[in-house]
């Protein structure tokens, strides 16, 4: 594709004046060239209907994240304008977190977040030093099936330090048969820790699984005064 | 300008912006710069009297020691190529379907592009989405968020002329792939 070039002008001049990155004097000049020059007139008026249609993006979703230092290790959580959507400190890297949110989120442009996300990550640090008992931020569960979404909301119900059994939450949900699928939906949690997951145990006493890692379903259930349940290590 | 002006106070807060003064100063040339963009000079007059208005309502962000000028400037060109792209578009959907083209299809006159359609917001979206990773996180800090570029550059790593070029990069790229939809006058 060849398109026509201004020997003054080069795009970047054209995308700073636009964006109102230019000194004074610079934009005047540049103005006053536009009156002259009908190819960089249309090339900005092309950067000024982009610049406008800022708008129009800044209204659809997007998909924010940032990572921070936890005591699980580094932690990345994403969110919509809905609420979180991820939380995750088994990721190798930005990488591939980035990755994994544009391959569930398509369309959504997936960017890094500046301070949207600061609370979320306040209050999870809050949470590991037993500052907080309870998030207070929202949680998007909308990419999920009708059926997860029911045993993560169920499992949102239970306070901190309060633990039910996969049976407990199959009966909440009004599918009393559905144990193990009830442990299946609990595995696909995309937000550990916020939806409480790991309050979640097996009906003869042990834990049960944990996605992230058994170990620190036990951690989180210390956190949570919940010694009692994790039995003396080596009993048997 | 009285009439202007009484209009333009229902909305204002009271800081004195000396609209008279900048008109008596840089009225003719700004008129003169606008008509030679739109060889117009009917239409040249109204952008630069919606100037006088857009300047008395403005909170005014042309603050911090920029000059007048330059921003009286920047926002009457800015106006212009709103009517050019308005009346290109009308051209080329003209051109393109004369034929099937009903009256009350045809965009408003005044148009330009202030609105975006659902469908051209989406197209916006989705290119910005498929950006290179970092052109799209300064791109979305500076052009949809307005951070300016050193809190870019504290939050992406790098210096701020590196978080000013992928801004720049990712921008260029977004028009190479939309001017052809564009111009093409199927979308707005």
């Amino acid at each position: 594709m060849n398109e026509v070039r201004c020997a003054s002008y080069a795009d970047d001049d054209l995308v700073a004046w636009v964006l109102g990155d230019m000194a004074g004097g610079d934009e005047c000049a540049l103005a006053e060239h536009l009156s002259e020059c009908p190819t960089c007139r249309d090339r900005t008026a092309e950067y000024r209907r982009l610049e406008q249609s800022a708008t129009a993006c800044r209204k659809g979703d997007v998909i924010r994240w940032r990572r921070f230092e936890s005591p699980f290790g580094e932690m990345r959580i994403a969110a919509s304008r809905r609420g979180l959507v991820e939380l995750s400190w088994q990721t190798p890297s930005d990488g591939a977190f980035v990755e994994r949110l544009e391959a569930r989120y398509g369309a959504s442009p997936v960017v890094c977040d500046c301070d949207d996300l600061v609370p979320a990550q306040r209050q999870l640090l809050e949470y590991f030093e037993r500052r907080r008992r309870a998030f207070d931020v929202p949680v998007d569960l909308g990419g999920l099936t009708e059926f997860q979404r029911s045993v993560l909301q169920a499992a949102r119900g239970l306070g901190f330090g309060e633990v039910a059994t996969y049976a407990d939450i199959a009966r909440r949900i009004g599918r009393p048969n559905a144990s193990r699928a009830v442990g299946n939906a609990l595995g696909s949690n995309p937000v550990a820790i916020v939806v409480p997951c790991h309050r979640v145990v097996r009906s003869d006493g042990t834990l049960g699984g944990y996605t992230g890692g058994l170990e620190y379903k036990e951690a989180l259930l210390g956190i949570e005064g919940r010694s009692d349940l994790l039995g003396p290590p080596g009993l048997f | 300008m009285d009439a202007i002006r009484a209009e333009a106070t229902r909305s204002t807060v009271d800081h004195e912006v000396p609209v008279d003064e900048w008109a008596a100063l840089y009225g003719d040339e700004l008129e003169r710069h606008v008509t030679r963009m739109l060889g117009n000079p009917d239409e040249a007059r109204d952008i630069v009297q919606e100037l006088w208005i857009t300047a008395l309502r403005a909170t005014p962000d042309y603050g911090e020691g920029s000059n007048i000028r330059a921003w009286l400037y920047r926002v009457a060109t800015h106006r212009t190529l709103d009517v050019l792209s308005g009346r290109k578009r009308r051209n080329a959907l003209l051109g393109a379907r004369t034929t099937e083209l009903e009256p009350d299809r045809l965009p408003a006159p005044d148009d330009g592009f202030r609105g975006l359609s659902e469908e051209g917001a989406e197209l916006v979206r989705r290119r910005v989405a498929a950006l290179p990773c970092r052109q799209r996180d300064a791109v979305w800090l500076r052009w949809i968020e307005g951070k300016d570029y050193q809190t870019i550059a504290d939050r992406l790593g790098g210096t701020q002329e590196a978080a000013r070029a992928n801004v720049y990069q990712g921008l260029k790229k977004l028009r190479r792939e939309l001017a052809g939809v564009w111009n093409g006058g199927e979308l707005r």
